[in-house]
């Protein structure tokens, strides 16, 4: 008897919390298939009623043309992608370093990166806000992708981690085969870490994504801004907009929501990995 | 041989990341530190005038309020995500048919756009056309508050969506942790006939604790660096009753243009953190073993 009612209150307990976790987003999807008006209706409905009619797309189609959607769209893509790659290429190249090769100042510097590794970017940026204007880089696409893609604690750790557990011979074997530094590098450690790679990929890629901070500080131009930041811009110039609103705020999720359903072991084991974003 | 070659690239190889390191962490860390101690601002100014930042940050009344927003945060968001992931990673542990679904699904949050979830809580929460208090008033609660634009209730509904946020992160992290309780101590204490609760409280949980203090860790380290969140939803009002310090530092710098006293709160911060990893070190040594 315990244990049935055990059972059941768990159960309820688990389906009553996926309720409040999934309802913003349900919420964001139906609204996005609302005509303006109907989110000042009282009571709120949970009826998508555009897509009744023969314009079901309306919202994105005017949040895409006429709020430049697209724009920030591919911005965010652009930002989001390169920070993640140039964080692979850096955190492989410096894991590749640390977990193989013997060198001078190696302890000292892995020990720095990771005592900084805490430091939250708050603190850096007052500095880093003036570096970037003092190198011209405000209003472009540079400050968003140039210090995430050469600051990756985490992930030369996670990287030096995999690479320790690499067997020595194989690189012995290719070297004797005439093989060099680079060619090791990019023919036996990083096939072998594909796992690994695709974890950081997506972490940084979401997080990246996610950013709000610097696009806020180093943005003014409309052309270069990225979702996140444009989002907020709507809500303060047309704050009763809800519709569109959050039909952007969907579509800035989207992606996110892609990569997670398509990687989601790669999702998951990145981040329980680097503890916590970034 | 090989050892040779690969000692000549060493220092390419690793040239990225300690450009990064240089350039965008210490470079920075140590400027903020000189900064700190000046009162350099949107006039100009630049004059070293010590430790007069760190006292008025613990003198002014703006600057308590702050401090004290940023310890009523920890202490509602480290033992909610505590319970809260630890109670969905228990239940899905449990043998549960769909765990693998509601897994994935109490993550989600934790890896979609914030400012858009956000801003989607912004309007569940608002005073008149909100979900929350419509639903509310046909409950029979005849005057529900203005969530966000009341000062009593604004700094919980950024907690709030924090919590909601992250749960399922730690949900996750507690589920790792639980693959390598021995379940066959759990068994034999079944057998012995203990109930779930004494095997909960006396076989589980202490094979837990090197989970559990790595978590309350993570857990602290992020509840004082919450922007996002406060930044869409609320703004840090009305009247600095949601900010906590990681966003009074961006309002400092970048609304204010209050460089020194900015850079003096973001030092605080970092000692915050410092102290919070010291303590969680001494704390794991005394009472973890691991």
């Amino acid at each position: 008897m315990f244990n049935r009612h055990f059972k059941l209150l768990m159960i309820s307990g688990l389906l009553l919390y996926g309720i409040i976790t999934i309802f913003p987003f349900l919420w964001m999807i139906i609204t996005s298939f609302k005509p303006v008006g109907d989110t000042f209706k009282l009571p709120p409905t949970l009826i998508p009623s555009l897509l009744l009619t023969d314009q079901p797309f309306l919202n994105y189609e005017l949040v895409f043309q006429e709020r430049n959607f697209l724009r920030y769209f591919i911005n965010s893509c652009i930002v989001a992608t390169l920070a993640a790659l140039g964080q692979l290429f850096t955190c492989s190249l410096a894991g590749f370093a640390f977990a193989r090769i013997k060198f001078p100042g190696k302890n000292l510097i892995y020990g720095v990166l990771i005592a900084t590794m805490f430091v939250p970017t708050e603190v850096t940026i007052i500095p880093e806000f003036f570096m970037m204007r003092y190198f011209g880089w405000l209003d472009t696409l540079l400050p968003l992708i140039v210090p995430s893609m050469l600051v990756g604690a985490f992930g030369t750790l996670m990287m030096t981690e995999y690479f320790k557990s690499v067997p020595r011979e194989l690189e012995e074997a290719a070297f004797i085969d005439g093989a060099r530094t680079v060619h090791i590098i990019f023919h036996i450690f990083l096939p072998a870490a594909r796992p690994a790679l695709a974890s950081l990929f997506v972490v940084a890629f979401i997080h990246n994504w996610d950013e709000l901070l610097r696009p806020v500080l180093y943005i003014t131009n409309d052309d270069w801004k990225t979702l996140p930041q444009a989002l907020m811009n709507f809500v303060s110039q047309y704050e009763a907009e809800w519709t569109l609103l959050l039909t952007g705020s969907f579509i800035s999720t989207l992606p996110l929501l892609l990569v997670y359903l398509a990687a989601q072991k790669h999702v998951v084991q990145g981040f329980v990995h680097s503890g916590i974003k970034g | 041989m090989l050892d040779r070659e690969y000692r000549r690239v060493a220092y390419f190889l690793i040239l990225p990341a300690l450009t990064g390191l240089v350039l965008f962490r210490l470079y920075p860390i140590i400027a903020s530190f000189f900064i700190s101690f000046t009162d350099w601002n949107v006039f100009g100014g630049g004059d070293w005038i010590g430790l007069e930042n760190y006292v008025e940050i613990f003198s002014s009344k703006e600057g308590r309020l702050v401090l004290m927003n940023t310890a009523l945060f920890t202490v509602i968001y480290v033992p909610g995500i505590f319970i809260i992931g630890l109670a969905l990673a228990l239940a899905l542990n449990s043998g549960f048919r769909w765990s693998a679904g509601m897994r994935a699904l109490y993550f989600l949050p934790y890896i979609t756009s914030t400012v858009a979830v956000t801003l989607t809580w912004r309007w569940i929460f608002s005073t008149r056309f909100g979900l929350l208090n419509n639903l509310l008033l046909d409950l029979g609660v005849s005057d529900p508050p203005a969530w966000l634009g009341d000062p009593t209730w604004s700094l919980f509904t950024v907690v709030f969506v924090a919590v909601w946020r992250d749960s399922g992160f730690f949900m996750i992290l507690f589920l790792a942790g639980l693959q390598t309780v021995d379940q066959q101590l759990v068994e034999s204490a079944r057998v012995d006939g203990a109930n779930r609760w004494q095997v909960f409280r006396h076989v589980t949980l202490p094979l837990l604790a090197p989970t559990s203090f790595f978590v309350l860790l993570i857990a602290m380290v992020r509840s004082t660096q919450t922007f996002e969140i406060t930044y869409a939803l609320t703004g840090g009002g009305p009247n600095q009753s949601s900010t906590t310090l990681a966003f009074y530092i961006y309002q400092n710098a970048f609304v204010h243009f209050d460089m020194g006293y900015a850079a003096a709160l973001a030092y605080i911060l970092c000692i915050v953190i410092g102290g919070l990893t010291l303590v969680h070190h001494r704390l794991r040594r005394k009472w973890a073993y691991v």
